[in-house]
């Protein structure tokens, strides 16, 4: 049994109130009510911290770049204080050869880091995937340190406690499974058995990442919709915390990325806003310590969280083909539409 | 000279109780409403609010809310009607049979083609037939594009309350089945759509039939009777009548 939070704060020097507070902040961050705030104490104080496995697939590795500017908590701190990392291609101080030679003798019949990982923290460690998995050419578009990324996805989540897909590219397939996915790449639901914690955006918020990871250390699987997302942070729509709904309620939208609409701030949804089909906290949370959402810097959400969303393009319309007045105004240059005839896109 | 009055004898079939009868009323009206206000949402074309401020213009013009509102509400007039429609089934007989595409009866599929040769005015008449087999699919396929409407629409709606009723019996296995709430909003407006074109069609034929066949077609959507000359005892008589009062009126003639 390994320290539990608290004795490791103990031996951190971090005070009993610090300790509250840290606890209290964390409670709003994960969805929980006040009330629950004992509750987060109380497993702070037994729960030992969790080992995490954290590996890298087909991908962009943006989603480790957001993860590690998480605010609320700090990346820092939960890395080092909150969970052990035990293996990840990117972020662990140990790299190159020393790191990937254990690697290599696994498969000369050696025991390796990563062995001894899954050795020592059997049925207790969280996976985490990030990036899709190749299957096209047996996976050999996608090999870390000898090992094919997709035997690696299969094997690791025996033994796990949980898993996670981070990111749209586990969670979906991401760019590499966009038409005509050449690598025939999957999302990791397709390989692994066991139920998976799908925590998708490209990348997903800082402050989800480091949410749904909290919860599991302390509080096992979070409540999840059918696709396997946090309901706390993927319960809603875009479009339902969006601070310019007034403006669509109202019927006023922008026609143009940058006429006279766009600069008042009026709704993106006729520029292709993909808020009101999107499950994410960007309209909530916001990104980066709340300071801003791509709807709020003035450009329509892309869908980031969406499932295929690569293949929803282009990302300026609203559906894929389907005929509106404007598609009849762009027909001819120098027509005027006769029902909105300054309101035409295109002109 | 032409005749002002003929005395003939007709065969004269009650096929809509007046309850089916305004079923179908209610949901042209519906359908209307909702296909035109599912256009606005769709592409908010015009913007009847310029020059207001987004609360005022919210309580004041035609605002998306409003049209939404509007949208929704005839979405449940539709989704009710259907389970009228669905207790009609069993309160008469041909609420429910004249429904069916009955393509294990000969007169089925000679029908077909008869109906369609009729249609393109190469025949002057087919056999007789109170529903022909080409009205059988057609009703079968839009009231099953009814269904996936009211199933995507009430998807896409129960979700802005995640824990509502609808979010939790439609919304989330229906986003997991379609993928995204995106490909909901395409299916359902491609729908739309093809509900739109059955419309048009439809319409076209009842009124084809009407003038051309002489057979009351439009009668029995408002009366709710059709009227075959006698001679002409149509073949899926018994959809309608008891198998026994066809065998005898078809001994008859
Ligand atoms: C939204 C538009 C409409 C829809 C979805 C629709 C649908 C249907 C359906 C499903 C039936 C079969 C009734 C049953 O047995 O359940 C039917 C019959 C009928 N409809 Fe419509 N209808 C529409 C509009 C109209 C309009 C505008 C007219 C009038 C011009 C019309 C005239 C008729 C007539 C006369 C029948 C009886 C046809 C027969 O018994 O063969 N309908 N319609
Ligand atoms: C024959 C019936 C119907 C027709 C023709 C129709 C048509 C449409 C169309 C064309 C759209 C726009 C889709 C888009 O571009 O995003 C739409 C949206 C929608 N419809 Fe329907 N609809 C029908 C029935 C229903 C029903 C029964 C409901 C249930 C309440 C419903 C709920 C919705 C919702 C929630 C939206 C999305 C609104 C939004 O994004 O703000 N619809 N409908
Ligand atoms: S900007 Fe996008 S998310 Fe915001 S209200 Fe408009 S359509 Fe919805
Ligand atoms: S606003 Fe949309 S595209 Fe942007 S990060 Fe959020 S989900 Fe992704």
């Amino acid at each position: 049994m390994g320290k539990t939070y608290w004795e490791t704060f103990k031996e951190a020097g971090i005070s009993r109130r610090e300790f509250l507070k840290f606890a209290t902040y964390i409670t709003g961050l994960m969805g929980l009510a006040p009330s629950m705030v004992p509750k987060v104490v109380h497993a702070l104080e037994t729960k030992e911290r969790i080992p995490v496995i954290w590996l890298h697939g087909l991908e962009c590795t943006g989603c480790t770049e957001s993860f590690i500017r998480s605010n609320a908590p700090y990346a820092s701190d939960l890395l080092l204080n909150l969970i052990t990392l035990e293996y990840d291609e990117t972020l662990t101080a140990a790299s190159g050869i020393l790191y990937e030679e254990s690697g290599k003798m696994v498969r000369a019949g050696l025991v390796g880091h990563l062995d001894k990982v899954v050795e020592e923290y059997k049925d207790r460690y969280i996976l985490i995937y990030e990036g899709g998995v190749p299957l096209g050419n047996d996976g050999k578009y996608c090999i870390v340190a000898g090992r094919s990324y997709k035997e690696d996805v299969i094997e690791l989540a025996h033994h796990a406690m949980a898993l996670i897909a981070m990111g749209t590219c586990s969670s979906w397939g991401g760019i590499q499974a966009a038409k005509p996915n050449p690598t025939e790449s999957v999302d990791v639901t397709k390989l692994v058995k066991k139920p998976v914690i799908r925590v998708p955006g490209c990348p997903p918020i800082p402050e989800v990442i480091t949410g749904t990871i909290l919860h599991i250390a302390l509080f096992g699987i979070p409540p999840v919709d059918d696709q396997g997302r946090p309901k706390q942070f993927f319960g809603n729509r875009i479009h339902d915390t969006c601070y310019r709904r007034p403006f669509f309620n109202a019927g006023q939208f922008v026609e143009k990325p940058d006429d006279e609409a766009a600069k008042k701030g009026w709704c993106l949804y006729k520029i292709g806003c993909r808020g009101p089909t999107t499950y994410a906290s960007c309209g909530n949370l916001r990104w980066f310590g709340g300071i801003s959402y791509p709807i709020q810097s003035g450009a329509p959400c892309i869908g980031c969280a969406d499932k295929n969303f690569w293949d929803k393009d282009p990302f300026f319309e609203r559906l894929k083909g389907v005929v509106t007045s404007k598609s009849w105004c762009g027909r001819r240059r120098n027509h005027r539409c006769p029902c909105r005839p300054r309101y035409c896109g295109r002109h | 000279m032409v005749a002002n009055v003929v005395k003939k004898a007709f065969y004269r079939f009650y096929l809509f109780q007046p309850g089916l009868r305004i079923w179908h009323w209610i949901q042209f009206l519906a359908i209307l409403v909702l296909f035109i206000t599912g256009l606005y949402i769709g592409d908010p074309f015009f913007i009847g609010s310029i020059g207001w401020e987004a609360n005022d213009a919210y309580a004041h013009v035609l605002s998306m809310d409003l049209i939404r509102l509007i949208h929704f509400a005839a979405g449940y007039i539709l989704l009710f009607a259907f389970l009228y429609r669905i207790f009609l089934m069993f309160t008469k007989k041909s609420h429910f049979s004249l429904l069916i595409p009955k393509f294990w009866k000969p007169w089925f599929w000679k029908g077909i083609i008869e109906v369609l040769l009729f249609y393109a005015f190469i025949k002057k008449s087919h056999l007789p037939l109170i529903r022909n087999p080409l009205a059988r699919i057609a009703y079968v396929f839009v009231l099953l594009l009814i269904f996936f409407e009211i199933w995507t629409g009430f998807a896409m709606y129960g979700l802005s309350d995640p824990s509502g009723f609808w979010a939790k019996f439609v919304s989330n296995w229906t986003l997991a089945f379609f993928g995204s709430e995106y490909e909901l909003h395409f299916w359902h407006h491609v729908v739309a759509w093809v509900i739109a074109i059955f419309v048009i069609v439809h319409v076209y034929m009842v009124f084809f039939n009407d003038f051309i066949a002489k057979e009351g077609e439009l009668s029995s959507m408002t009366a709710g009777v059709k009227y075959f000359p006698e001679g002409h005892l149509p073949e899926d008589c018994d959809d309608v009548a008891s198998q026994k009062e066809c065998k005898k009126l078809r001994e008859q003639s």
